[in-house]
């Protein structure tokens, strides 16, 4: 056989050996040589937000609506709300709205800075510039509002002042009940009240 | 027969505010009614209706307040002349004041009694209708 002849299966025997070498070095570089990336570090998140959050149990854009037995459909919403710390069946919220959308069709909505929802009394207490608007055209406000969770009965704590049909209105105290014939919603000023009609307007 | 009366002694102006006052106030959302109970006053400037119940009306676009429905015993009160009835009716935008059943005028010493009266607010007029009967003082 010409010399060459006799390089060439050297040359094969040589190859199968550093081929996969070289196959095996360029694998090792991607798992042993490479970069090791920390899963952990890759997802950015806050961590102090995480302890109060896991502490306090906050729970953002809570909402819970239920019906009262007349069929009038009530609706909470808040920005945010925590357990009590010390009372355990107490909820905290901040800005709370309840919706309140009746059989017959009108409506009526309640909101304050505050509110704080008592599972075990099933009542609610909006506290801090409540505010009570109803569709027949009704704007009143007063301090703090305690309303029923599952049925139409609400009541101020004390004064309440604003503006309807009628006019301007004030008022040492309103409730806010169904009428058992009706079944329609009314609102009940009393302690005194104030009622101011300019017909000029 | 109608008796024309003058009663209260100046033109009224219907477009003052009217200022109404009482113990509670029940309002129902579906019909809009609103009812005022407990001694209510209903003060327009120099009117003064007083009655235990009263009743607002409101205009078909629920906008204004059309009548006060006085019921239970009404006393109406302008300038120094005074007028009770069973119901007074009180019509903001004309100044009318509707009393009906055993309505009884007093005016100084007289005293006049009828069945139905209106009274004119604007004018300080009143007409008293049905049987009239007036009862006057002999001037000690």
């Amino acid at each position: 056989m010409s010399r060459r002849d006799r390089y060439y299966p050297r040359l094969i025997a040589w190859l199968r050996i550093l081929l996969p070498l070289l196959a095996l070095g360029l694998l090792s570089t991607l798992f042993l040589l490479s970069r090791n990336i920390d899963p952990s570090r890759t997802i950015p998140f806050v961590t102090d937000e995480m302890e109060n959050r896991v502490i306090d149990q906050q729970v953002t854009g809570p909402f819970f609506s239920g019906a009262t037995a007349e069929g009038d459909l009530i609706s909470f919403i808040a920005t945010t709300a925590r357990p009590d710390p010390e009372q355990a069946d107490r909820l905290l919220a901040r800005d709370l709205t309840a919706h309140i959308d009746f059989l017959s069709g009108s409506a009526m909505d309640f909101s304050a800075k505050q509110g704080v929802v008592n599972d075990r009394r099933q009542e609610a207490e909006l506290i801090g510039d409540a505010v009570i608007t109803t569709s027949a055209g009704y704007r009143m406000t007063t301090e703090k509002l305690t309303t029923a969770l599952d049925r139409i009965e609400a009541e101020t704590a004390g004064p309440v002042t604003g503006t309807g049909p009628p006019g301007r209105i004030d008022a040492g105290k309103m409730q806010i009940d169904s009428d058992p014939e009706t079944g329609n919603a009314h609102l009940l000023f009393t302690n005194g009240v104030k009622l101011i009609y300019d017909p000029a307007n | 027969q109608t008796t024309s009366v003058a009663f209260g002694n100046m033109q009224q102006d219907t477009s003052l505010p009217v200022e109404v006052t009482s113990q509670e106030l029940s309002v129902d959302q579906e019909t809009g009614i609103a009812i005022f109970t407990g001694d209510v006053v209903i003060v327009q400037g120099e009117m003064r209706l007083a009655a235990p119940r009263v009743m607002v009306v409101y205009s078909e676009d629920q906008r204004r307040i059309q009548r006060l429905e006085a019921t239970g015993g009404a006393t109406l009160v302008s300038g120094e002349d005074a007028a009770e009835a069973e119901r007074a009716d009180y019509d903001i935008d004309t100044g009318l004041v509707v009393m009906t059943n055993d309505v009884l005028v007093t005016r100084g010493l007289n005293v006049m009694t009828s069945d139905y009266m209106t009274v004119d607010l604007t004018t300080g007029s009143a007409q008293m209708h049905g049987r009239v009967k007036t009862i006057l003082q002999p001037q000690e």
